[in-house]
């Protein structure tokens, strides 16, 4: 077939390229990268954690005002890599949607039809012209109560995908062939060796030893099905165990 | 006597949990009580039902006027608090819970027929007990609602103190409900209490045969 009369605007919009492209949602992938950090969720035997670097560029920043993990329900939550005011954005719409999930039928939504429910969204932004994808990539965790622990990730072409272990952001690549490599024998994972295995992966594909007011750790366990983010004195913890291991 | 076509007349009567309810608040804390019957015209429709309704972990209301209209209400508010309370990142206060009843009672005052009483505990005010009848909001240190109330109003005025203890509390909520489900034809069955303090929240159920005995030749 002939060039078609697109007249270059598949490069504006999402409309699809001559060769069946988006480029509007590819350019929404490079957005997430643009943020220069990267995030890491580990799904453990009973446990799920995600784990961001914290990045306070500013010194006037008020670090305890930055934050990149947010609680969706009381059992579900998320890290956010990308764009802070998208992320904010689909955090928030997350969170009606979880709570309207309750009031309409009555029980908790689980992280699997949260995921689907945000990427069927996420996937409108790919087909209306007015409006474009968001430039930030989703981690969700959860203690699903038949399930046990879960991990999803959701992103800006309304993709999502339950994963054993992923890796959102700039160093993605990296942090997928580190963690394939890592869980090709199917350890068992507990609780301590997710953390430290997520820990070891930021500090590996980086190339930085971490100080506990650098991380942000969220985690969800059996005993404690309530979404968590770990304080310093914790991180500091996982930090030094990892250290004496070595 | 004229036959009565159409089923039996509950079918055709409005559902109401003619009730009493009532909020109590003492150092530290609230106790909410209600009774448990359910009644759609002369025929007792749910003998158990629990009218304590939970808003959120520390806040309760207790249900009155038109079962469906306040289930409605109490679910209602129960989701506003829900993405409230996790955008905050804390638990919301006890006025928040009950402004969102008033603010739903005041708009379809027309409408609606049903009367909460918001009672909680949060960390800024502590125990607290809040009225939102016809669509006002009052905090009062206690409060009854539902038509068994008329007949307790002197019994609550003349036994409550300030200052009562988490125990006498417990009591005062309970006889009062007692007298009121003696004496109140849409009251009775059991009684539910749920008392909430810091350390968190206990619900009670006291089976009929339980309760304080009164003058009753």
């Amino acid at each position: 077939m002939s060039r078609g009369t697109n007249a270059g605007f598949d490069r504006h919009i999402t409309i699809f390229s001559p060769e069946g492209r988006l480029y509007q949602v590819e350019y929404a992938f490079k957005a997430i990268a643009q943020s220069g950090l990267t995030s890491v969720g580990i799904r453990g035997k009973d446990c799920a954690i995600v784990v961001t670097q914290k990045k306070v560029p500013d010194k006037l920043l008020d670090p305890s005002t930055v934050t990149n993990m947010f609680p969706l329900t009381p059992r579900i939550g998320c890290v956010m890599t990308g764009q802070y005011a998208d992320s904010r954005s689909q955090v928030h719409r997350a969170r009606v949607e979880a709570a309207e999930w309750k009031y309409k039928f009555g029980y908790d939504i689980t992280a699997d039809m949260l995921c689907r429910r945000l990427a069927d969204i996420s996937q409108v932004y790919t087909q209306n012209a007015e409006m474009r994808p968001l430039g930030c990539c989703m981690i969700l965790v959860a203690m699903d109560p038949q399930k046990g622990p879960v991990l999803y990730k959701c992103d800006p072409a309304g993709y999502y995908c339950g994963f054993r272990a992923t890796g959102v952001g700039a160093k993605q690549q990296e942090a997928n062939s580190y963690l394939e490599k890592k869980l090709k024998k199917r350890p068992e994972l507990t609780y301590e060796r997710s953390v430290e295995m997520a820990i070891c992966c930021l500090s590996s594909i980086l190339s930085m030893d971490f100080k506990s007011t650098e991380l942000e750790v969220g985690v969800v366990t059996k005993d404690i099905p309530k979404f968590r983010t770990l304080t310093e004195a914790e991180i500091e913890t996982h930090l030094t165990a990892i250290a004496e291991r070595e | 006597m004229l036959e009565e076509s159409g089923g039996p007349c509950w079918l055709s009567e409005e559902v109401k949990t003619g009730t009493t309810i009532i909020g109590v608040e003492f150092d530290g804390g609230i106790v909410l009580g209600s009774d448990s019957r359910v009644s759609a015209g002369a025929s007792v429709v749910n003998r158990v039902m629990n009218k304590l309704s939970l808003l959120h972990d520390k806040i309760y209301c207790a249900l009155s006027g038109s079962a469906a209209d306040a289930q409605t209400i109490a679910e209602i508010v129960n989701y506003q608090l829900d993405v409230h309370s996790v955008e905050l990142g804390e638990d919301p206060l006890v006025r928040s819970a009950a402004t969102l009843v008033k603010n739903i009672s005041y708009k379809y005052k027309e409408e609606l027929s049903a009367h909460l009483i918001v009672a909680g505990w949060d960390r800024r005010k502590g125990g607290q007990v809040y009225v939102t009848l016809n669509g006002l909001l009052s905090r009062q240190p206690f409060a009854v609602g539902g038509s068994g109330s008329s007949y307790i109003y002197g019994f609550v005025d003349a036994e409550y103190r300030k200052g009562m203890s988490r125990r006498e509390t417990q009591e005062f909520v309970v006889n009062a409900l007692t007298l009121a489900m003696s004496r109140d034809g849409s009251s009775g069955g059991v009684a539910y209490l749920v008392t909430i303090d810091e350390t968190g929240t206990e619900e009670k159920c006291i089976l009929g045969n339980d309760l304080p005995k009164f003058f009753d030749q």
